[in-house]
């Protein structure tokens, strides 16, 4: 049996630490690129969003590496991702891949206790002890990618010499990668940060704060929103994001079945405009938005082609009383860097100029 | 009388007797909107982002159309309408969204239906949308039971009778003309057969489609729909196709689509909109298991606002063209 599973973001580092462990085989598809989409798109239904065309070429990708147990989030309530294994696995078939088994790992129905018996039936029964053991040590190398990709948010909007944050990023992610011990993973991330700290900056910089808001995949994987973090960066912005893989792993396996959930903020805020749970990211998205209204200078709203959750999102969100600048991107396989970075520009230069206006007022009425 | 506004759009064909006879013990008048027409639907997109869906501009188009006429607009939350299972996010949306854009609308009654949530979530959630015109609980008892029965007997007329959601909520206000169009629609020498498989709310709109179930039937066609199924018949076919269910309206689509393909109907016609999301899937799940059979000829048509009639004609004539074909070359073969 060998292992494969789509990509998003730097997620196949924990899993491949995790089955490394359990001497699982693993093969890890090429990082999502141009002909990861190209396959994708091919195969695909053309309604479809850009995650599904993406995972459906990773998957293929991975099964040309001869993996024939593939991995894929699934579950009811969420959008029709929950649906996706399903028509994935169809693909596969038809395309002759007969003997590929897509294996749907349900977060929110399968809870912990059921994400573990899936590790287990994976691993060949490996005794309990190894596979809980194993489990933690991918989390801590998600938990220390996400606490190094925060420092290098902040870094990216001031460096003096633009891209150097995201060398040291790419290095450290390597350095995590190849960590096998808790040891030199701490090591790795004390490392890094160090290093980042260091960058010379530009200390006068106040650079304006973008938030980002969407839906999960595209927010999470570089290549789908043409690393828009990046370019924000590069544009002396600074980007946050409540959304990250650990903080997500952490309530909806460890929080939520004890009835803490960090959403309900983000929910209560968002009760006004929308009063229900309608599936994906978009109830968060407007709550978000009257959350960080007051808080950042703007929003990056990026939503896949067709979504059915955000375009309720995008309907809602001008009309509520909190007001902020939100710039909305359309992810799919039609976007182009040139357009995106011309769009994001424009929307820096206004976030720019509010706040030079801001700021004269102030000093007037002072 | 307090009149309650019910746009006759998405699950107006699905359940408009069932909510009209709630209303009327009440004691509450029902406004429904005119048909579809072209200044509906451009007002109704006027007021989303572009890539909203047709049916729900179209939605907002009849939203648009009672602002003036009624007191409560009514517009239901549908999560589920059966244990785990779904609805897309725009059905859930569509109280808040439908507040967000339209408002100057007169208040909105919605209304939570979650089947998963348990038969008293369901009770309760009655009793509040029935608290707006009385407090005694068995008044909306009586109220929702009556409805109930007028939905049993709605769905009766169309799986026995054969009828269409819009004949058979005309037969249910008692209109005369039905019943002659109803036997006509059944012409006893037809060409071809022709299934149609898509939501309600695309089939029976003619401003959407395009006139499509009249266009097959004037050329000697027998149309076939999804309503006219039994709900065995629709589930068996959905756990040949599909294993389980998904989808709130997954019979209306991966169902009867399963069911006609091998029924022995000449052809089978999948009505989708661009951009939605369960059918984007479900249809291709019909598409796939079509192919795969290779026993009945499947097409699907794919609407939205600039579709032109002219196209759709086209493309009905050439596949019809293609099934008279078939079976002439079927019978030939015989003799």
């Amino acid at each position: 049996m060998r292992i494969g599973m789509p990509h998003m973001g730097n997620l196949y580092i924990p899993f491949k630490a995790m089955f490394q462990r359990l001497n699982i085989d693993f093969v890890i598809p090429p990082l999502t690129n141009q002909h990861t989409l190209s396959l994708g798109v091919k195969h695909s239904p053309e309604g479809l969003c850009i995650p599904f065309k993406l995972t459906l070429g990773n998957l293929i990708e991975a099964a040309q590496l001869g993996a024939d147990t593939l991995l894929m989030p699934t579950g009811y309530g969420i959008c029709r991702l929950g649906y996706y294994a399903k028509t994935q696995e169809q693909i596969l078939h038809d395309l002759g891949y007969y003997n590929v088994e897509v294996i749907g790992v349900g977060i929110s129905e399968h809870k912990l206790l059921g994400l573990l018996k899936i590790i287990k039936r994976l691993s060949n029964n490996a005794p309990w002890p190894k596979i809980i053991s194993a489990f933690r040590f991918g989390l801590s190398k998600l938990n220390t990618l996400d606490r190094i990709e925060r420092v290098v948010q902040k870094v990216r909007a001031v460096e003096l010499v633009k891209g150097t944050a995201n060398q040291l990023f790419a290095e450290a992610i390597g350095a995590i990668d190849k960590a096998d011990d808790y040891n030199a993973l701490k090591k790795a991330q004390a490392d890094y940060i160090d290093q980042l700290n260091q960058i010379t900056k530009d200390n006068q910089a106040e650079p304006v704060v973008v938030g980002i808001i969407g839906e999960l995949y595209v927010v999470l994987e570089p290549f789908s929103n043409f690393d828009v973090e990046s370019e924000l960066g590069k544009l002396g912005v600074e980007v946050r994001r409540t959304m990250f893989l650990s903080e997500w792993t952490k309530f909806s396996l460890f929080l939520n079945p004890l009835g803490i959930n960090e959403k309900d903020r983000i929910h209560k805020a968002a009760l006004p405009y929308l009063k229900r749970d309608i599936g994906g990211d978009g109830w968060e998205s407007v709550g978000e938005k009257v959350l960080h209204a007051n808080r950042y200078d703007g929003l990056v709203h990026l939503v896949p082609f067709t979504c059915m959750p955000e375009i309720i999102a995008q309907n809602i969100m001008p009309k509520t009383k909190e007001n902020i600048p939100v710039l909305t991107i359309l992810c799919d396989e039609q976007i182009t860097k040139t357009g995106m970075l011309t769009r994001l520009e424009a929307f820096v230069d206004l976030l720019q100029r509010k706040r030079r206006v801001e700021n004269n007022r102030q000093r007037v009425a002072t | 009388m307090i009149r309650i506004g019910i746009p006759r759009a998405l699950l107006y064909y699905q359940y408009y007797p069932m909510w009209k006879t709630f209303f009327e013990e009440l004691g509450a008048e029902v406004v429904v909107s005119p048909p579809t027409s072209q200044a509906m639907l451009a007002e109704g997109s006027a007021r989303v982002v572009a890539d909203t869906c047709l049916p729900v501009k179209v939605f907002l188009g009849h939203v648009l159309s009672l602002v003036e006429k009624c007191d409560w607009m009514f517009i239901p939350a549908i999560r589920s309408v059966k244990n785990n299972t779904y609805n897309c996010s725009k059905f859930l949306g569509l109280p808040d969204m439908t507040r967000a854009v339209v408002p100057e609308s007169p208040p909105i009654l919605d209304i939570d239906i979650d089947i998963n949530k348990g038969k008293r979530a369901l009770y309760q959630a009655i009793y509040k949308l029935g608290r707006h015109f009385t407090w005694n609980p068995f008044k909306v008892r009586q109220a929702s039971l009556a409805a109930w029965q007028a939905h049993l007997n709605y769905r009766e007329l169309m799986s026995s009778h054969g009828l269409t959601p819009v004949e058979a909520i005309a037969e249910t206000s008692g209109t005369p003309e039905v019943e002659h169009k109803a036997s006509a629609s059944h012409p006893t020498s037809a060409r071809a057969t022709i299934a149609l498989i898509g939501h309600p709310y695309l089939l029976y709109d003619e401003y959407v489609n395009h006139r499509l179930i009249h266009r097959l039937e004037q050329a000697d066609n027998k149309v076939l729909t999804p309503e006219m199924l039994t709900t065995e018949e629709l589930e068996s076919a959905i756990a040949r196709l599909a294993g389980r269910a998904y989808w709130t309206y997954e019979e209306e689509v991966v169902g009867a689509g399963g069911h006609y393909l091998q029924s022995g109907t000449d052809g089978i016609i999948g009505i989708m909109t661009f951009g939605c999301g369960p059918d984007s899937l479900m249809m291709d799940a019909v598409r796939r298991h079509a192919v795969k059979l290779r026993a009945t000829p499947f097409m699907s048509l794919t609407l939205e606002e600039h579709t032109a009639e002219a196209g759709v004609v086209t493309r009905l004539e050439a596949f019809t063209d293609m099934i008279y074909r078939r079976k002439r070359r079927q019978v030939e073969a015989c003799v």
